[in-house]
């Protein structure tokens, strides 16, 4: 296992997910929930995919973790790899277990997702038994140790007490706990302070970025959040209509915003910037249909800057700068406007 | 908890105290009166009949004896078997119907958990199909007819093998108990296979079964560990009124099958007006229910810790 690793080149970003696709048939016609989700996480890095309720953010880390079932969902096409080694459909990669050991999951809403009948000790030791082999002692022994870890106070006596007997924010930090109690290399966050009171969301996500910084972990947050991303994240992938339309790092996706989907969502965000305070303004419309998704681009009907071409035909990843991409025909050759990034008057 | 048991019993004895003044105040205008029959009865039983129960008094008189007869725990003399207190016809039957109740509770919960649970694992499968089918088969034929429908094929099955595999009617070997038990228990148990059914599927796509996918464990450890003990809490929650059902309904099948339960003595007290009888055993089957129904909170409270702090 160890040699597998090292064979494989330092230069494979930890995880590549890539064309991956997924439907789920339902009684109303086929949904195409993800068309074609590409993006790739580094160690230590973390990765944030924003989009809108509905555009597939969940449905394509769920997928990745095996957690779609099946029927109804399906996965048509793609590869998500992590270090090299395909685990699309599968539960081990090198001997070792992907859920709970390799990628650790926590949910957007920490009361409903933990067992209510089960005690906080036992369901954080859980994993450690599986995928260790620890004894029941020493896995609640070592679940303490993690309470701590994550900064729940009394954590001997917490680590006894049941769900109910803990607030959200708590909840939230023994989700966290459980999640990481194998030391995986990814940590996938799906809107971990959705659910959770503004002071709360603060102390949820600096304890993210600590235990990172701590293990070196990669973070794939998942949000709608704007504020949160421009906090946490070093790369962000703009997902909208089940594709990813515009990516790269944060400072690139906020400042040099090359889809005209990401400055809508840019002008509908307050700031407390004095300098740069503008007129918030929503997005019109609604996204499209995805039991028949549009031939051109999905955001057409609602773009300011439309064209003719918009609607006909899919636009293809454009590469900006670096690995700065956006999905847009504005950036195509023939384009009579071709901005190298989009306007956006608090940008330079 | 022993605060919280404490005021369930507290609780009980007020329901079984509430039981007993209706029951008495019912009683009392049933037309009629427990002595004038058609049998002959001498005018010195008469009198010590009347002394003893106080019949010639005033009503709140009559249930202040009753009360304090109640409470040390003598439920009188039956009027229409003569020399038979009240307290030995349970005593002597109440075994025979409470061993038939338990025995029927135990296939019902046993039956229901299994199937529900099954029927759940095979979702929009033949065996849920099946098992759905006898379900809505179970609830809808009373239990005399499966009762009757049993004998027969026990006759049918015991003169093709040659020898008796299981009597047909009676009481007394574990034999005897089996199908009675079964039949008594049936229409329950495909009650709560329904439940266990809906209650698992709930919660087979809840968050926390989500979570613990998430966490890698593997498929058969998330039933027993996460689903089962989730989905169990409706169940255990019906299962009160379900021995309730039970227990009183028990006397159609002890006939069917001739046996000596309580639930005879029950029907046949009310039919020949034996007012100490109807009154002690009702009184009697209530505070076994109320007792049951207190047992099952109990239970309940161990199953699902939420329960136990609302003391």
């Amino acid at each position: 296992m160890k040699a597998a690793e090292e064979n494989v080149d330092p230069a494979t970003p930890l995880l590549t997910v890539e064309d991956l696709q997924v439907e789920f048939d339902t009684y109303g016609g086929t949904v195409q929930a993800v068309r074609g989700v590409s993006f790739s996480v580094d160690q230590g890095q973390t990765l944030a995919i924003v989009g809108e309720s509905g555009c597939g953010k969940s449905v394509t880390v769920q997928s990745i973790m095996g957690l779609i079932p099946t029927p109804p969902g399906r996965i048509t096409a793609g590869s998500a790899r992590l270090r090299g080694h395909q685990i699309l459909g599968r539960s081990t990669v090198g001997g070792k277990e992907i859920r709970g050991a390799e990628i650790g999951m926590i949910f957007q809403d920490p009361m409903t997702s933990l067992n209510p009948t089960m005690t906080i000790g036992d369901q954080i030791a859980e994993p450690l038994q599986i995928h260790r082999g620890y004894s029941a002692r020493d896995a609640f022994t070592e679940a303490i140790r993690l309470l701590e870890l994550s900064k729940i106070p009394e954590a001997t006596k917490r680590a006894q007490q049941y769900p109910f007997e803990f607030s959200g924010g708590m909840l939230q930090r023994a989700m966290i706990a459980m999640a990481l109690s194998c030391k995986p290399s990814i940590l996938i966050a799906d809107e971990p302070t959705t659910a959770l009171d503004v002071t709360i969301q603060a102390q949820i996500l600096d304890l993210m970025q600590e235990l990172q910084k701590e293990t070196g972990m990669a973070i794939i947050l998942i949000t709608h959040d704007l504020g949160v991303v421009a906090r946490m994240a070093d790369e962000v992938a703009v997902m909208y209509a089940g594709k990813v339309v515009e990516y790269g790092s944060a400072d690139d996706v906020f400042y040099r915003s090359a889809h005209p989907y990401t400055v809508g969502l840019k002008e509908a965000m307050p700031t407390n910037d004095p300098a740069r305070q503008h007129e918030l303004k929503p997005i019109d419309g609604s996204p499209p249909d995805l039991f028949a998704p549009p031939a051109g681009c999905g955001y057409c009907p609602r773009c300011p800057y439309a064209m003719q071409i918009c609607s006909d035909r899919q636009p293809q990843d454009h590469n900006l700068r670096g690995h700065h991409s956006a999905s847009c025909w504005l950036h195509h050759a023939q384009s009579d406007s071709r901005p190298e990034t989009l306007f956006f008057k608090d940008t330079h | 908890m022993w605060l919280y048991i404490l005021k369930r019993v507290l609780q009980g004895l007020l329901t079984v105290w509430f039981i007993a003044t209706a029951t008495f105040f019912a009683m009392h205008n049933v037309p009629g009166d427990p002595l004038t029959n058609d049998r002959a009865m001498t005018e010195t039983t008469r009198a010590n009949l009347e002394a003893k129960y106080g019949l010639d008094q005033p009503i709140t008189t009559q249930y202040l004896i009753f009360l304090r007869n109640l409470a040390r725990g003598d439920f009188g003399i039956s009027f229409v078997q003569e020399n038979r207190e009240v307290n030995d016809i349970i005593r002597e039957h109440f075994p025979v119907s409470a061993i038939l109740g338990v025995l029927a509770v135990v296939f019902a919960a046993t039956g229901g958990v299994l199937f529900g649970a099954l029927t759940a694992l095979y979702r929009n499968r033949l065996p849920d199909y099946l098992i759905m089918f006898l379900v809505i088969l179970g609830i809808s034929v009373p239990s005399f007819v499966v009762a009757a429908l049993s004998q027969l094929s026990l006759v049918s099955l015991n003169t093709l093998v040659g020898f008796t595999v299981l009597p047909v009617a009676g009481w007394g070997t574990v034999m005897h108990m089996l199908v009675p038990a079964l039949v008594l228990g049936l229409s329950t148990m495909a009650y709560l296979t329904r439940l266990m059914r809906s209650s698992m599927l709930e919660v087979t796509s809840s968050d926390y079964v989500r979570t613990a996918k998430s966490k890698g464990v593997p498929p058969t450890r998330i039933f027993t560990r996460h689903q089962l003990r989730n989905a169990i809490l409706p169940v255990v929650t019906v299962l009160g009124p379900a021995i309730a059902a039970i227990t009183t309904g028990g006397f159609v099948v002890e006939l069917v099958f001739a046996i000596p339960g309580l639930g005879r003595y029950f029907v046949e007290a009310v039919q020949q007006l034996d007012y100490t009888v109807i009154m002690g055993t009702t009184v009697f089957y209530g505070a076994f229910l109320v007792f049951m129904v207190i047992l099952v909170d109990v239970v309940y409270g161990f199953i699902d810790p939420r329960v136990r702090l609302d003391s």
